[in-house]
């Protein structure tokens, strides 16, 4: 990406070219690589301090890969991340440990990310025994009680097990325990896609309280478009592995240049009757791509209602398209798309309550 | 008006549990008239996908357990048929829709095997006529190359395809009433939006009566006419759907609305509903959603709320509807 964050903030986390594939085999005794699923391919992105960047995108585009990269759940087949300009793609030992401590993630499914033979004082407390530098012993029942008062649960249920907490006290528990060692960085992966409306909601402005508590950096995934764009100040489309569009909320979701526009899933955002109808989604016939088999040149022409011989041919870069470089407009943001154009998607400004989603 | 097509009237469902009875259905009323979408919104645990299993028949009982009520499908009460008489009033008179399409067709027959079941079963087709009616219904859910693709496998759609398949399963037989549980939840958004739209158009084109069970506000504005809210196991606001999203007579409602995000509260904290949904073996007393509830007196703590009529086909289950509808 161009121009990371934004306002002149140093990046706490840069990636730069980040690749990420999985060989496909043949044969049982003698493995042949025969492809691979090119899951991430290709992803530029910057965080700065204290900034929420959301990832959009359909499931298998690679998000999810993406996070687990971004804490090094993952090793990367090329590429780097940086953070504080560190490339932490090629730690390993004490070294990686240090920095895993500073980026955190919390996981979409709250009954599965939790061991339910553990109780929650032992969940929260166990990255103390990675890094015990970071609480003594002594202190870390206090510490753990603390963390549960931060996140909203009652501190005195310390020796409860999971299955004694509901889907919003499970995401709770487990967001404690991504907080537990003071990190700066915190990846949520579809941290609210499992759980009910009434409770999603409570989830989300926990984690805006705690981010301006504690000044944390946020990527946040979800396929959920008005929580995205609720919770970041910047969001990047993905497709088939690639950021194709990225820029500020307002700049991607009214004025998208790139034809996978979030508009498909503004479509569902006409909460109201009534509302102006937003556009539709694209045409049902179209067949996916898939990450086994990535089309040449732009990876969505095989979706895209533009498409031309050129878009097989030529890989579009993602950076500011060239009709609107230099403008001073909500369009002039990184698209990758050889044909880009505004799209004006209808403003949800049909009185003062429009709802985005 | 025509008249109600499926009629459930005061429907009780109890669940046998080692640590107690859930109560999952308390006492559900609600119509659906021909040709009409009725959505069901609420969240897990409410009681909605229990009522639509009570009313197609396909309850796991035990550890399910119908304490009361009635369902009325065309002037018969179909808890008071035999098994066998209820299989042929499945499929051919109200056939359901089901979340997740992967678990619910069987991975190793073909889908036109699957779709022609309906024909040879039901009806008593041949294998060949059966096949050439899966291709026809595979056409009418818009599945691209339906005739090379009836014989593939459930695994080889994606899952907005696979979701057609069950739609086309379910229209098989042209029955009066759908019932949809959750029918796009599982898919993507970009493919929710289609799947609804299909499942609308063919709505409209065959006149049936549509039951949609959903947690999803965004789907419901678009394709419903009328919403039955539910919680804790009771329809606690029914209202036409243009209504009930302008002015919602019941808080739960109201706190529902409230906490979708909005472009003009960005950067300020969501609505949020405080607490949590009961816990269906000791729901509260009084009105179930008072624990919950900004506008809570003492009347709430003891009293059931009945369904209030608000006005001519509204209802609200709050002691102050009014307050709520005007404030």
């Amino acid at each position: 990406m161009a121009e990371p964050a934004g306002r002149g903030a140093e990046p706490v986390l840069e990636v730069r070219n980040l690749h990420k594939h999985y060989p496909l085999t043949q044969g049982v005794l003698f493995k042949k690589q025969v492809g691979a699923v090119r899951a991430v391919d290709g992803v530029d992105l910057g965080l700065a301090a204290g900034e929420t960047l959301g990832i959009v995108g359909e499931s298998g585009c690679g998000k999810s890969t993406l996070a687990r990269l971004l804490v090094r759940l993952e090793r990367p087949t090329s590429g780097t991340i940086l953070y504080k300009g560190e490339d932490v793609t090629r730690l390993s030992g004490r070294a990686l440990k240090a920095v895993r401590r500073n980026i955190q993630m919390v996981f979409q499914d709250p009954y599965t990310s939790l061991n339910p033979r553990m109780t929650v004082g032992d969940i929260v407390g166990e990255p103390y025994e990675i890094h015990p530098e970071v609480a003594p012993r002594g202190s870390r029942r206090q510490k753990v009680q603390d963390l549960l008062d931060v996140v909203g649960l009652n501190p005195e249920h310390i020796h409860r097990y999971p299955h004694q907490f509901s889907g919003g006290q499970r995401q709770r528990i487990g967001i404690a325990r991504g907080l537990a060692l003071q990190p700066e960085v915190i990846v949520a992966d579809e941290p609210v896609s499992a759980l009910d409306v009434s409770v999603q909601a409570q989830v989300v402005n926990l984690l805006e309280k705690l981010q301006s508590e504690f000044g944390l950096s946020y990527v946040f995934i979800a396929h959920d478009l008005s929580i995205v764009r609720h919770i970041s100040d910047r969001v990047g489309v993905m497709y088939l592995g690639r950021i194709v569009e990225t820029g500020r909320d307002a700049e991607i979701y009214d004025h998208p240049t790139h034809p996978l526009h979030p508009g498909a899933a503004v479509r569902r955002a006409r909460a109201r009757p009534g509302g102006p109808r937003p556009p539709r989604a694209d045409p049902p016939d179209r067949r996916r791509a898939v990450a086994a088999n990535i089309p040449s040149g732009c990876r969505f022409r095989t979706r895209c209602w533009k498409a031309r011989d050129r878009c097989a041919l030529e890989v579009p870069a993602l950076a500011v398209p060239a009709a609107f470089r230099g403008e001073d407009s909500p369009a002039a943001h990184d698209s990758a798309c050889h044909f880009a154009e505004e799209k004006h998607v209808v403003p949800a400004e049909d009185g003062p309550g429009a709802p985005v989603g | 008006m025509p008249g109600p097509l499926l009629e459930v009237r005061d429907l009780h469902v109890e669940f046998r549990l080692r640590d107690g009875v859930a109560k999952a259905v308390n006492g559900v009323d609600c119509a659906v008239a021909e040709g009409e979408t009725l959505a069901v919104l609420g969240e897990s645990g409410s009681g909605k996908s229990v009522t639509a299993q009570a009313v197609m028949g396909i309850l796991d009982m035990p550890p399910g357990r119908i304490t009361g009520g009635e369902v009325v499908f065309r002037g018969r009460d179909l808890l008071k048929l035999r098994e066998d008489e209820r299989r042929g009033v499945r499929g051919r008179e109200m056939a359901m829709i089901f979340q997740d399409a992967l678990s619910s067709l069987n991975p190793v027959l073909s889908v036109g095997y699957q779709l022609g079941e309906m024909f040879t079963v039901h009806r008593g087709m041949s294998r060949k006529d059966a096949k050439a009616k899966a291709v026809e219904l595979m056409d009418r859910v818009r599945i691209p190359a339906a005739k090379e693709r009836v014989d593939d496998y459930p695994h080889q759609f994606s899952g907005g395809m696979r979701q057609r398949i069950m739609i086309a399963m379910a229209l098989a037989l042209e029955p009066d009433l759908i019932i949809a549980d959750e029918p796009t939840t599982a898919l993507d958004v970009t493919v929710q939006a289609q799947v609804m739209d299909l499942l609308a158009e063919l709505q409209r084109e065959l006149g049936m009566g549509l039951v949609l069970i959903t947690h999803d506000l965004g789907v419901v504005a678009d394709v419903a006419d009328r919403i039955a809210v539910m919680y804790a196991g009771r329809i606690v606001e029914t209202a036409p759907v243009h209504d009930i999203y302008k002015a919602p007579a019941h808080p739960y409602t109201r706190g529902l609305l409230d906490s979708i995000p909005r472009l003009d509260r960005k950067g300020r904290e969501l609505y949020a509903i405080r607490g949590l949904p009961p816990n269906l073996t000791r729901i509260p007393s009084g009105c179930p959603f008072h624990p919950r509830c900004p506008l809570v007196r003492d009347v709430c703590r003891t009293d059931v709320p009945p369904l209030y009529e608000v006005e001519d086909g509204r209802g609200s289950a709050c002691h102050f509807w009014q307050e709520t509808l005007h404030g």
